[in-house]
């Protein structure tokens, strides 16, 4: 029998972590131009500029791959999306591992780096390097932090760790778990591509880095693809760490929680170097982060 | 003459055939029908062997050498034939050598031997026609390289000869059976000391270390994986590090009772595995760390296969049922990934000549199919789901944390980052950006070799859909579900990873995208130049990509344990060496004949004090 109440859902679900995306984009760039003293522009900027893209006459491409790159990105993110469970829609949370979804979250990248390097641009090139050494820094604080979280909760299937949370408290009240969450928390910067980690695109340094060639129709599904991205990796995070969700409000709830912390530490601090950044990774999130490790064995 | 012994033998036979008969094409065509007849046999041995184990001995000159082959052996010899026809189409394409049939050839035979070996003779015999064979390939290519590989593992032979020894003396067997059960039966009764069994183990550590490529021992791998014919490469690195893997599972099956009763263990991890376990993880981290900082094609895959191998290591030292399914698992997946890599660089190095990053650029439209193969290879092994190399992955990574394991675990994490760095480099320097002017009339790789990569390419695709096909096989081989679930759907004790749900729902978010990019605007094809330059156009004569020094960042932040090298440090003992028996030949060899007749004196009288004369 074909499930279509779940597909269904998912479609649905689909819909709505691409509105709420968006408007999680728009919050973003409102509340730091508030931070910052200016009026910001409309919380729904980004959808108007998305279907702006999307309604270009003619966009340009470098090949195949480079189409391909941006296509796959947003597939890779539509996959991740779907393997959390959001609230009272568990979708395919049941197969749902936390290897898995991690593993998911971070395919787009190579999508967007395909994408970019075939372009022969070199601020796409150096943003590729950028994005990499980045990721290359913080896997292993990102690293210790699952591992202090499946240690205490003795279980990899995301919807027995929201189970398990909302039985006996959220992650973050387990001391060793406070840890984890401090350092998952700095990584977190760092996934999201905002300051001080936001060496990928660098606006000021070197155009917005892997993005710079891309226009049209090719930039309108990246701008999507960011959208869903910054949805499912915000409800990663609640899921990880703040107990999961009973309903969507309280999944928006926190999911905005999260994001508010990232765009208050994002407004106040200046960009890193990548030696920088890999220094710091590998000193203090590390260090917290085999402490958690330990705290949990 | 036994099915079992045609297959062993069909690939020697073959490469000598393909020696004597130096012709352009009959050479090729008798090489690929000897490297191919061993995974027909294993073929049709598949539902024998699945019931009971077949064995054999032959008689050679005073010896008894006994083969037999079980799922295990069956396992790991499959892996090595699948590589090994890959390597003959590639070689078809690649050499114009009888000499590297001859002993290409040879060294499969050597690895088939090894695996189907069961007794320590046979083991030994064929261990050293497996070097033998793979060293003569590298001679022949550089004799510097080649050496560094030949003294490393004369001291590793020399080690499994002692620990054999040492065997032999306490249980007088050599054949496994009879050793295995002495040694379980000595775990109980411990007459074999403390102190005997740790110095065993240490000199299999050497032995099966130097050829799996372990930190500190691997510095053999990246000249004599580079300085080679790069189809045979796929071999080498595909099937022969992989000898070392099943030298571990062995001691693992003769020894690990012996081994936890006599080391004990630690914090619950079995000591003489948890060593293992962090060998692991150093050589998955220091190897891929300078896999990501190398400038040459050849180096940096080098370098990543041997922290693949690492992450196998890593597995068996995990020391759980899943830890073992997982390093299992994972031999099979590097084997077809790292080959299949190996080949797409062959082909490379066949159309352009080039090896290095900073030459090449651009061939994505001049080579499309090896392109397509590379990107599956990169997929797979950069863990990208519903590839088999995540697959094998998944369940390291369960093993790893659900042993309780962190650190070790962290070290998969940090690995995984640093091969996608590595790989993504791959790409972006061979691939795409600007295409160097001499690279214009590129063309894709020849027929033989393309056959070759596809060989390889389809497993990695299957395995990865269907990874239940490899752990089901294992559950049959251990006699115990280890990982549960069908052929589509992994299940651990803990977690859960459905390959074909993944795959079904990755088509279909990427045909909403595939949906919105075909429904948007048309699109205008502009060259790779065209790009934007803050306002300053790009002319042909400046290349603007980047491929030379790419990691210099990290480069910058590891500067102060790049100062450290083992590579250096051997180079350093070499010399030392070296100097040592100059000073020694310059000394003594002064062509002096009083100093001569002095040593006589010396000698003759060592010799009556002692008592002789």
């Amino acid at each position: 029998m074909f499930a279509w109440k779940l597909v269904l859902e998912a479609i649905g679900m689909l819909i709505y972590a691409t509105f709420i995306g968006f408007i999680f984009m728009g919050i973003e760039r409102k509340a730091m131009a508030r931070i910052q003293r200016r009026i910001g522009p409309p919380i729904y900027q980004p959808i108007i500029d998305t279907l702006k893209l999307l309604g270009k006459k003619e966009s340009v491409s470098h090949g195949f791959i480079y189409d391909f790159g941006p296509v796959f990105a947003l597939g890779a993110s539509i996959t991740a999306l779907l393997f959390i469970p959001m609230g009272n829609f568990q979708l395919f949370s049941n197969n749902a591992d936390l290897i898995v979804v991690a593993y998911l979250l971070e395919v787009p990248m190579l999508g967007i780096m395909l994408g970019a390097m075939s372009s022969g641009n070199p601020y796409s090139g150096l943003g590729v390097q950028r994005g990499l050494l980045t990721m290359v820094a913080m896997q292993l604080p990102y690293g210790l932090a699952i591992i202090a979280l499946v240690q205490h909760w003795g279980t990899f299937k995301l919807s027995q760790l929201v189970a398990l949370q909302q039985l006996q408290g959220w992650s973050i009240t387990v001391p060793a778990l406070a840890l984890a969450f401090i350092v998952f928390d700095i990584v977190f910067q760092a996934l999201l591509g905002l300051e001080p980690f936001d060496i990928i695109t660098a606006p000021a340094e070197i155009s917005m880095g892997p993005m710079v060639e891309y226009g049209g129709k090719q930039a309108a599904i990246l701008f999507t693809q960011h959208a869903i991205q910054l949805f499912a990796e915000t409800a990663f995070f609640a899921v990880l760490f703040l107990g999961g969700a009973s309903n969507l409000l309280d999944l928006f709830l926190k999911q905005l929680l999260v994001l508010f912390i990232a765009i208050f530490v994002a407004s106040i601090y200046p960009r890193f170097t990548i030696d920088q950044a890999a220094k710091f990774f590998w000193k203090w999130p590390t260090i917290i982060g085999i402490v958690a490790v330990l705290l949990t064995m | 003459m036994n099915l079992l012994m045609v297959m062993l033998f069909a690939p020697l036979i073959a490469g000598f055939l393909a020696w004597l008969l130096d012709f352009k094409v009959i050479r090729e065509v008798i090489g690929i029908i000897g490297a191919s007849i061993p995974i027909g046999v294993l073929a049709y041995y598949y539902s024998t062997v699945t019931s009971e184990s077949i064995t054999y001995s032959l008689t050679v000159g005073g010896f008894t050498l006994g083969f037999h082959l079980t799922m295990l052996t069956w396992y790991f010899a499959v892996i090595a034939s699948i590589v090994g026809i890959a390597m003959a189409f590639g070689m078809a394409s690649t050499s114009k050598s009888s000499y590297d049939w001859l002993f290409a050839l040879i060294s499969f035979t050597g690895v088939l031997g090894v695996f189907l070996s069961s007794d320590f003779v046979g083991f030994f015999l064929f261990w050293e026609l497996m070097t033998f064979g793979s060293f003569m390939m590298v001679l022949k290519r550089n004799r510097h390289e080649s050496l560094k590989y030949f003294v490393l593992s004369i001291i590793g032979a020399y080690s499994m000869l002692v620990a054999i020894g040492i065997i032999y003396a306490k249980t007088g067997a050599l054949d496994f059976n009879t050793v295995q059960k002495a040694l379980r039966l000595d775990a109980m009764v411990g007459s074999i000391s403390r102190g005997e069994t740790a110095l065993i183990y240490t000199l299999f550590l050497i032995t099966f270390g130097v050829k799996a490529g372990a930190v500190p021992l691997h510095v053999w791998a990246p000249g004599a994986y580079s300085e080679n014919d790069q189809s045979y490469t796929a071999f080498f690195s595909g099937a022969l590090s992989k000898a070392g893997v099943y030298g571990f599972v062995l001691l693992y099956i003769l020894m690990g009772a012996k081994l936890y009763t006599a080391l004990g263990v630690f914090n619950n991890h079995l000591v003489f595995a948890y060593i293992l376990a962090w060998i692991g993880a150093i050589t998955v981290v220091v190897a891929s760390f300078l896999a990501v900082l190398q400038e040459d094609i050849r180096k940096l895959f080098a370098y990543s296969s041997v922290g693949q191998v690492g992450y196998i290591l890593l597995g068996l030292g995990i020391g759980t049922g899943l830890g073992f399914a997982g390093a299992l698992f994972h031999v099979l997946s590097h084997a077809i990934f790292k080959s299949l890599f190996w080949l797409v660089t062959a082909a490379i190095i066949l159309r352009t000549g080039k090896t290095r990053f900073e030459d090449l650029g651009g061939l994505a439209e001049k080579m499309p199919i090896t392109f397509t193969m590379g990107l599956i290879a990169v997929l797979s092994l950069a863990g990208i789901p519903p590839m088999a190399g995540f697959a094998s992955k998944w369940l390291l990574y369960e093993a790893a944390i659900s042993a309780h394991m962190p650190l070790v675990a962290g070290a998969i994490f940090l690995g995984s980052g640093l091969a996608f760095a590595y790989v993504v480099r791959f790409l972006y320097a061979v691939w795409f950006g600007q295409r160097p002017s001499d690279l214009d009339d590129v063309k894709e790789a020849p027929l033989p070799l393309l056959i070759g990569m596809v060989i390889l390419a389809i497993p990695n695709l299957v395995f990865g859909i269907a990874p239940g096909l490899v752990t089901g096989y294992f559950n049959r081989l251990f006699g115990d579900t280890i990982v549960g679930g069908n052929y589509f759907r992994l299940v651990t004790p803990t977690g859960t990873y459905n390959a074909l749900l993944v795959t079904v729902i990755l088509i279909f978010g990427l045909s909403i995208a595939g949906l919105i990019y075909i429904y948007g605007a048309k699109t205008r094809k502009i060259p790779v130049i065209n790009t934007y330059q803050s306002g300053n156009p790009v002319t042909e004569e400046y290349n603007l990509s980047m491929r030379k020094n790419f990691y210099r960042p990290l480069a910058e932040a590891l500067g102060f344990w790049l100062k450290y090298s083992w590579d250096r440090f051997y180079e350093r003992l070499a010399n030392l060496t070296e100097d040592f028996a100059d000073w020694l030949r310059e000394g003594f060899y002064n062509g002096n004949a009083q100093s001569y007749s002095w040593y006589l004196t010396i000698v003759l009288l060592i010799l009556a004090l002692w008592g002789v004369l």
